[in-house]
């Protein structure tokens, strides 16, 4: 993958609640390119429509307006399910694994959603832990009974399992304590440098935001 | 694949919601096996009953129109019985035409004709004596009864028997008989038979062989005679008799008695009848009746067909059938499609509550299933949340869900049957037990009075259609076939309430699925996420 090619463009996105007034807008007149090989932090306020944007970046939600392109198609006439379970990777702030599966599981039922050809899905499975710094015994274990630093970086090793371009997070060290926090961040900052792949981390964190390549700030809109 | 795989895993790593889905699953399904073995049970003796009591209709003089129109013309006895004489009997053409019906399984008829014997003497208990002493005194002698059959003699050699006749010695009365000619002339009636399920005097044991048996031969010279009449005439199994034409006293037949029977109906036992109303009956078949009509074409002899219908459903359409094909006014078909239903009532009744039952057990069972799986999917809501995040299209998470509660819902179905299944069969075989001593019973009577076993083919090359006498000898067979059948019949059930069972659960699992798929399908991956956050 080449580096700074851009992945994903929003232009003139603008959203708004189905139950809002005509004119009332979370997000209006957004325009922004992702490029690979970056690592990029979106902030704001709170009600600023950060997670909006990102629910819309990852195709969860296509009620808008305006065209984001992924790669210069238009992520409305995409299958959504197919470009998430290969295009995008989701990482969230609560993790969203699967707790009745362990750890290894919760990677390869990713894979096995998205249809990738890998030979060998355990190992391809401990790879990623390893690669997210993981120690390969708690392949088996079951996520509950994991620490939340150890759970996100499951949620990272399994957004990585089926090799997308972008990984999006969603506040990804809301629950960690400062140190997992930087951590973390390495583990993006070394998927977008080293990788070529586009990081968009969602936060309210100085610090994340100090450490990324870009920061993308929006502003609460005043007539909310 | 990975699907399947997912549903198992799902399954064995949540087995308390499981095991609770599976109990109740169970509980319904054997419910169910249960009243579907009951119901099968019940619909298996409705059946052979109706196989062995077939639907039937006859074709009988319709008295009532008959009276209604001789009284309307005002007419005297006189008139009256020649009226009577004028109606056209039923031919065997038409009795065949009759049968030639969709409606119709098969169909047989018995041939009966007023024949003299030879040197054989009428069992009747009154007597004409030829006095040759003469009597200037007038002196009354009243004559009842005649034969016992109604003969009203008048034939050659016959006896000036029927009513009362008064009788005066000395003056010369010429007396003019006017009697039914339907009834048979002669002094006995000889009744033929096509094969030994047309002989229903013998199945349902009004008649039964004391001594020899019924010849197989429906064809030859054989006939079996009452047990009355052999004592009269001092004949043994394997005597012959001879035969006299009424009309012409040259044409005489010799049959070859094969058995001699006795009549056990109520009619028989009358205290105020000496010999029973068959003691001049001459049973044979009908290619001998044949022969003695093709020998003087005046004789005629009186048809009377019995159609097997093949659905009670029919009884009617047949009737009017029959009627535009040109039965006569004063004929009448009338069917036993009211007494089966009868007869059969009872375990109809039991049918009817154990599909009722099936029913309620059904509804019941379903809605609980259906809250059962809505409670399920809300519990789940996470899952299917982060499912539909990571690419997961709606299809294959309600597939998924569905597979689940399929496995379940087989297993505890198979479990449920079992348990189901050895509950019912001491409830079935407590249904079905008169029902196969029944079946045991009547195959032996029946064997009996025809005074052998009967043999498994009884050939029937009477010229009767083809189609009947096939399917005729293998319902006589019915008692062998019938006893094997119902020894069987637990098995029977267990594969068909299986099916049944198997295509029950399968319709219920889905039916409760489709609640979580439609809830599926509602769900956003991201409100989910969002209220767990």
């Amino acid at each position: 993958m080449k580096k700074n090619d851009v992945v994903l463009k929003l232009s003139s996105v603008a959203y708004r609640y189905s139950d809002a007034a005509k004119d009332e807008f979370v997000l209006k007149d957004i325009n922004y390119e992702f490029e690979t090989g970056k690592v990029y932090a979106i902030k704001g306020k709170s009600g600023s429509g950060k997670t909006t944007l990102l629910s819309l970046i990852s195709g969860l939600e296509n009620k808008y307006q305006g065209e984001i392109l992924y790669k210069d198609k238009p992520l409305k006439k995409m299958d959504l399910d197919t470009y998430r379970n290969s295009n995008v990777g989701i990482v969230f702030q609560s993790y969203n694994l699967l707790p009745q599966l362990t750890a290894k599981e919760n990677i390869i039922l990713s894979m096995d959603v998205s249809k990738v050809k890998v030979q060998d899905k355990d190992k391809k499975a401990i790879e990623l832990m390893e690669e997210v710094g993981l120690n390969k015994n708690l392949a088996n274990r079951r996520v509950l009974k994991l620490s939340g630093g150890e759970q996100q970086r499951i949620a990272i090793a399994r957004s990585l399992s089926y090799n997308p371009e972008i990984i999006l997070a969603d506040e990804p060290t809301g629950n960690l304590d400062k140190e997992t926090e930087n951590d973390v961040l390495e583990i993006f900052k070394k998927l977008a440098h080293e990788e070529g792949k586009c990081v968009i981390i969602v936060t309210h964190s100085p610090n994340v935001c100090e450490k990324v390549d870009e920061v993308f700030e929006l502003k609460k809109r005043s007539n909310n | 694949m990975y699907i399947l795989k997912n549903a198992a895993r799902n399954i064995t790593r949540s087995k308390g919601r499981n095991i609770l889905i599976g109990i109740i699953i169970i509980v319904i399904s054997a419910a169910c096996a249960i009243t579907l073995a009951i119901r099968e049970s019940a619909n298996k003796i409705v059946k052979s009953y109706v196989e062995k009591n077939p639907f039937k209709a006859e074709i009988s003089m319709n008295r009532n129109k008959l009276m209604e129109s001789l009284r309307e013309d005002d007419k005297s006895q006189e008139e009256m019985i020649n009226a009577f004489n004028e109606i056209k009997s039923i031919t065997e053409e038409e009795v065949k035409s009759y049968g030639d019906s969709k409606y119709v399984d098969s169909y047989y008829y018995t041939l009966s004709l007023g024949i003299n014997g030879d040197g054989l003497t009428e069992a009747t208990d009154s007597l004409v004596k030829e006095t040759t002493t003469t009597k200037t005194t007038t002196s009354t002698r009243k004559f009842s009864g005649g034969a016992p059959s109604g003969f009203p003699g008048g034939g050659p050699g016959g006896y000036p028997g029927g009513g009362s006749s008064t009788t005066k010695r000395t003056t010369t009365k010429k007396t003019e008989k006017i009697y039914n000619e339907k009834a048979s002339k002669g002094a006995f009636t000889l009744v033929g038979y096509n094969s030994y399920e047309d002989m229903k005097e013998f199945i349902n044991g009004e008649y039964k062989i004391t001594d020899g048996e019924v010849n197989s031969d429906f064809t030859g010279n054989y006939a079996v005679i009452s047990e009355e009449l052999a004592t009269l005439n001092e004949i043994k199994v394997g005597d012959t008799i001879k035969l006299v034409d009424t009309d012409n006293t040259k044409n005489t037949y010799e049959l070859t008695v094969t058995g001699i029977y006795k009549e056990n109906s109520d009619e028989s036992n009358k205290v105020t009848n000496m010999f029973s109303n068959s003691a001049n009956k001459i049973i044979t078949n009908t290619t001998v009746v044949k022969t003695i009509l093709e020998k003087n074409e005046d004789l005629e002899a009186t048809v009377t067909p019995t159609y097997i219908l093949k659905d009670m459903n029919d009884a009617d359409m047949f009737a009017s059938e029959v009627k535009t094909k040109g039965l006569g006014d004063y004929y009448e078909v009338t069917n036993n499609v009211d007494d089966i239903k009868e007869a059969t009532s009872s375990i109809t009744n039991v049918k009817n509550f154990a599909t009722t039952f099936l029913i309620v057990t059904l509804v019941i069972g379903s809605v609980v299933l259906i809250v059962i799986n809505m409670i399920n999917i809300r519990e789940r809501k996470y899952e299917i949340g982060v499912l539909r995040t990571i690419g997961m299209k709606k299809i294959k998470v309600a597939f998924q869900f569905m597979m689940e509660l399929l496995i379940v819902a087989l297993v505890s179905l198979s479990i449920g049957a079992a348990v189901g299944a050895f509950t019912s069969v001491p409830i079935a075989n407590n249904l079905l037990k008169s029902e196969i001593s029944n079946a045991e019973s009547k195959y032996e009577d029946a064997s009996q009075n025809f005074g052998m076993t009967p043999p498994d083919a009884p050939s029937s090359s009477s010229k009767s259609s083809s189609k009947s006498s096939s399917s005729r000898s293998s319902r006589f067979n019915f008692g062998q076939s019938k006893i094997e059948k119902v020894n069987k019949i637990n098995a029977v059930v267990n594969i068909k309430v299986l099916g049944e069972l198997l295509g029950i659960g399968v319709l219920l699992t889905l039916l409760s699925s489709l609640a979580s798929m439609v809830a599926i399908s509602r769900f956003s991956p991201l409100t989910i996420l969002k209220e767990r956050s």
